[in-house]
């Protein structure tokens, strides 16, 4: 039987106390069996710190103590993280977590990016994605969850930022370890110097002290001894009721680079010692076709033009500067290859949505999910409602362009570039070049926004084919136009659904079918509620554009689908939207909480001001439970944004400043999508081109924002980078319905005012 | 069960975006027009003499034409000029300096006059169309025996 309860978690086993590590052993490896999992510890051959020791500590009086921290003769504390920084603050909130558990001075700590090296694999987020119903789920993943996951991170390339984790599963589990560990190292070699039992040592802002007998050092001073100390994979970690900076909104120490000018993204990059040739390049228009021949008459003859390469999945022009280049590309006649796809307009795509659904049927299509027996309910239900819902694709446009550096001389390949997967885009220039990957250099800075957008490293594939053509050290951007109609995309999908009520209006069976069914794998089951009968079904159909997580992923088309549907429910129901829901929560009283509190906050239960409305939408999602009330003001005939409320669940926030801000972002993107978010095709090519017909919400249409926090236990279960966006647009969807009775089964909801 | 087929769906999700193609596909076409570091090939055709000249005569256009047969304004239509005789248009009122004169008009002539309307021709009141540039007089007059030829 599936489970229905994503989120729900088991007690987490105790583990055994201090067993005998040496910094070999940090790194367990586990060993895979083909198709299953398998369970096993083993002991990885080679001293990773050895080899890393180079990379990271490089400087004199720096001692590496374990991989995750370093000391250096300042008193200086660097966290090193495997996550890359694309403004959602997680390399300050990382550096947090770790420097609170090694009670370091928070003004000492830096935070430092891990180089894109196989060691950093991030071991627990690679698990959270194979294991996605829960990270403490059932016993047979508990014991290996480091070994295990190691292996298989190695094989999938993961080195990852994505699906709000890195707080949740590096930050709890790594960096918390790898603080607590290093203190105890520092404490035993005080201990050991003082000739003074480790109890009796306090450590505060990056400080030894021992009261009795009047001594105290700095971390520094101990730093050499204290990596010979054994090395507790396991220490006890503070409790909420002991963090120091932990659930603290300290500030961020990406904030100021940022400000000032002096922040490096990818785009940046300026090797030095490399005089660097530019390169604009154009995709085919429709995907899966290629360049038969390309007429450069016109392009050779322009300023700046050094090279002009058919490459068959592109055309580039590489110049003196990126301006020339891209006037250059957009000057040549290129010959495309025909495209087989039927699919020319949405129409076409809705079209072939609705066939795959046609063949479902009432109970066709492959089981996603199911309890009880929801046919016959819905047979017997005293009444039923049904709708089909749509949403179109979406663009990631990131603020950043897309971008590439990249040097390859001497059987080395230097890549520069802002990415999410630094270890798949090492692979895949490893891969072009015929080189091993040790051969290949990432050079990743901070990202200017991702959304999912960088997860994918087919732009950085493409600098190096350029850079090997050319021979020359090469910087490849896409222009804004290339990356909102060549790229990849959050996808379209078309839902129908099915609901049975009781007599008193009572959900008793609810159906759904779709047919795209993605990341993550509980997004398209409504388990917070109780519905005695329920099934989701997934009839496959193909995509004409490629598919690319973006923010919240398949939350982001269920989210609209089901809680809209579960507003169409209660309004037959005759009931008001938050009551409906409060009554399907019985047997989720987290989530009754937030939806409570939303309900609260906005004044809910207050009478509706003129010409306004609200609408609620309650979703979990990445661990976090999130419920949003949205008011749009229909006075002048078309909906505008009026106020958000927002309450997240997440277990416990380490930085209440930094969630917040992730909750608000997601909040504006999911509205933006809402309002205006849509690529219409032509002829199989997207239309939308840049800023002016792919619209984003501007400063005052944006509502006013609140959002409020509940920390129900003492960890961090959720994360914040994404559960601010499913809600979004249907509680506004679902505000519009009140204020006109209009019920939006398809999004962007600006054009169906015009 | 159906854990690990999610689970393998989770890890193929990942390993799609991973997976490159089997091989990448070569070069189709590479057209090199320069190296880095060396000057640029000369941008399109450079502008001829009389290309040159057509656009100094602009400046000309408020009172000539050249237009066979288009009527004068301010100036005498000047198609045909180079082999004309001065002053010599049916119907334009010339001044009587210009209209007594008897030359035919040539390049070294039209250059002069252009120079110094009234010092070429005294009592001659194109003193607006003076062009005291030389390059562009130069080219003026090329234009103006191209138009002849």
């Amino acid at each position: 039987m599936n489970d229905l309860t994503p989120g729900e978690k088991g007690t987490k086993k105790e583990r055994s106390g201090l067993s005998k590590w040496t910094r070999r052993g940090f790194i367990g490896a586990g060993v895979l069996a083909g198709g299953g999992l398998l369970i096993g510890i083993g002991v990885r051959p080679g001293n990773p710190i050895d080899r890393l020791a180079p990379k990271v500590a490089g400087g004199a009086g720096e001692q590496l103590i374990n991989s995750w921290v370093k000391i250096d003769a300042d008193n200086i504390v660097t966290a090193i993280v495997p996550h890359c920084e694309m403004g959602q603050g997680a390399h300050s909130v990382l550096g947090q977590m770790l420097a609170d558990e090694l009670d370091a001075d928070w003004n000492l700590v830096r935070v430092m990016q891990a180089p894109a090296d196989g060691s950093y694999v991030v071991n627990d987020t690679a698990r959270m994605f194979v294991a996605p119903f829960t990270m403490n789920a059932a016993d047979w993943i508990e014991p290996t969850w480091n070994g295990l996951f190691t292996q298989i991170a190695r094989m999938a390339d993961v080195m990852i930022t994505g699906g709000s984790s890195s707080i949740r599963t590096t930050g709890q589990h790594s960096m918390r370890i790898a603080g607590a560990a290093a203190r105890k190292m520092l404490v035993g070699a005080a201990a050991d110097a003082w000739g003074v039992p480790a109890s009796e040592i306090v450590t505060r802002d990056s400080m030894l002290s021992h009261e009795a007998s009047g001594r105290s050092a700095t971390f520094a001073e101990f730093a050499s001894a204290a990596a010979e100390q054994p090395m507790d994979q396991t220490p006890v970690l503070k409790t909420a009721d002991q963090y120091r900076l932990m659930g603290r909104s300290m500030a961020r120490t990406d904030i100021p680079a940022k400000i000032n000018g002096t922040a490096e993204f990818g785009i940046d990059a300026m090797p030095e010692g490399l005089d660097l040739s530019y390169a604009a390049t154009i995709r085919p228009p429709v995907p899966g076709t290629s360049a038969l021949r390309m007429d450069a008459s016109r392009a050779r003859e322009m300023p700046g033009v050094l090279q002009i390469l058919n490459m068959g999945n592109f055309v580039a022009v590489v110049a003196d500067s990126y301006w020339q280049a891209n006037q250059a590309v957009n000057a040549i006649d290129i010959e495309w290859s025909q495209s087989d796809s039927p699919v020319k307009t949405m129409e076409d795509q809705y079209a072939v949505f609705a066939d795959a659904l046609d063949a479902a049927g009432a109970d066709g299509g492959e089981e996603a999910a199911a309890r009880g027996n929801a046919g016959e309910a819905l047979a017997n239900a005293a009444s039923t409602i049904e709708a089909e819902y749509r949403v179109p694709y979406l663009a990631h446009a990131p603020m950043e362009p897309i971008n590439c550096t990249a040097h390859y001389a001497d059987g080395k390949c230097d890549i520069w570039t802002s990415t999410q997967v630094p270890l798949m885009a090492r692979s895949e220039v490893a891969g072009i070049l015929g080189l091993d990957a040790e051969d290949v250099t990432i050079h990743h800075p901070y990202l200017g926004g991702a959304f999912g957008r960088r997860l994918g490293s087919e732009y950085v594939g493409m600098a190096a084919r350029v850079a090997q053509a050319t021979g020359y050290p090469v910087k490849l951007i896409w222009s804004r136009e290339e990356d909102t109609q060549k790229a990849l995309y959050r996808n379209a999908d078309t839902c129908r659904m099915r609901a049975g009520l009781a007599e008193n209006g009572g959900l008793q069976a609810y159906d759904s079918v779709f047919t795209q069914r993605h990341d993550p794998a509980e997004a398209c089951v409504p388990a917070m509620y109780s519905i005695p009968n329920t099934s989701v079904r997934v009839a496959e159909a193909p995509l004409h554009l490629p598919f690319q997580a973006w923010r919240s992923v398949d939350h982001s088309v269920q989210g609209f689908f089901i809680e809209s549907f579960i507003d169409e429910a209660a309004h037959a129901a005759g009931a008001d939207s938050v009551e409906y829901r409060l009554s399907l929560l019985g047997d989720s009283p987290r989530h009754k909480a937030v939806l409570e509190k939303v309900a609260e906050i906005s004044g809910w239960r207050e009478p509706a001001a003129e010409g306004r409305a609200k609408g609620v939408a309650i979703v979990e999602s990445f661990g976090t439970i999130v419920a949003e009330v949205v008011e749009v003001d229909m006075s002048d005939g078309t909906p505008k944004l009026a106020n958000v409320w927002a309450v997240c669940d997440a277990g416990y926030v380490m930085n209440p400043d930094g969630f917040r801000n992730q909750i608000e972002g997601g909040i504006v993107f999911g509205l933006t999508a809402a309002m205006y978010g849509e690529l219409e095709l032509r002829d199989g090519a997207i239309v939308q081109s840049n800023f002016h017909d792919y619209k984003m919400l501007r400063m005052n249409e944006v509502p006013e924002i609140e959002v409020a926090l509940i920390n129900s236990g003492d960890v961090p279960v959720g994360g914040a980078g994404e559960p601010g966006l499913p809600p979004a647009a249907p509680a506004f969807a679902n505000a519009v319905f009140a204020a006109t009775g209009r019920r939006l089964r398809t999004l962007p909801i600006a054009k169906q005012f015009a | 069960m159906l854990n690990r087929a999610i689970i393998a769906v989770s890890l193929a999700t990942i390993m799609l975006s991973a997976c490159g193609s089997s091989e990448p596909p070569q070069v189709v076409e590479q057209i090199v027009v320069r190296e880095p570091g060396e000057p640029e090939v000369a941008i399109a055709a450079p502008l001829t003499d009389i290309a040159l000249g057509e656009e100094a005569f602009q400046r000309c256009t408020a009172c000539h034409t050249v237009e066979a047969g288009a009527p004068s304004s301010a100036g005498p239509n000047l198609h045909a000029i180079v082999g004309r005789t001065a002053g010599s248009l049916e119907g334009f009122p010339y001044t009587e300096a210009l209209a007594e004169e008897d030359f035919a008009w040539d390049a070294a002539s039209l250059d002069a006059y252009l120079a110094d309307p009234d010092g070429f021709v005294p009592g001659s009141d194109m003193l607006i169309g003076t062009v005291t540039d030389d390059e562009e007089r130069a080219a003026i007059v090329g234009y103006l025996v191209s138009l002849s030829e």
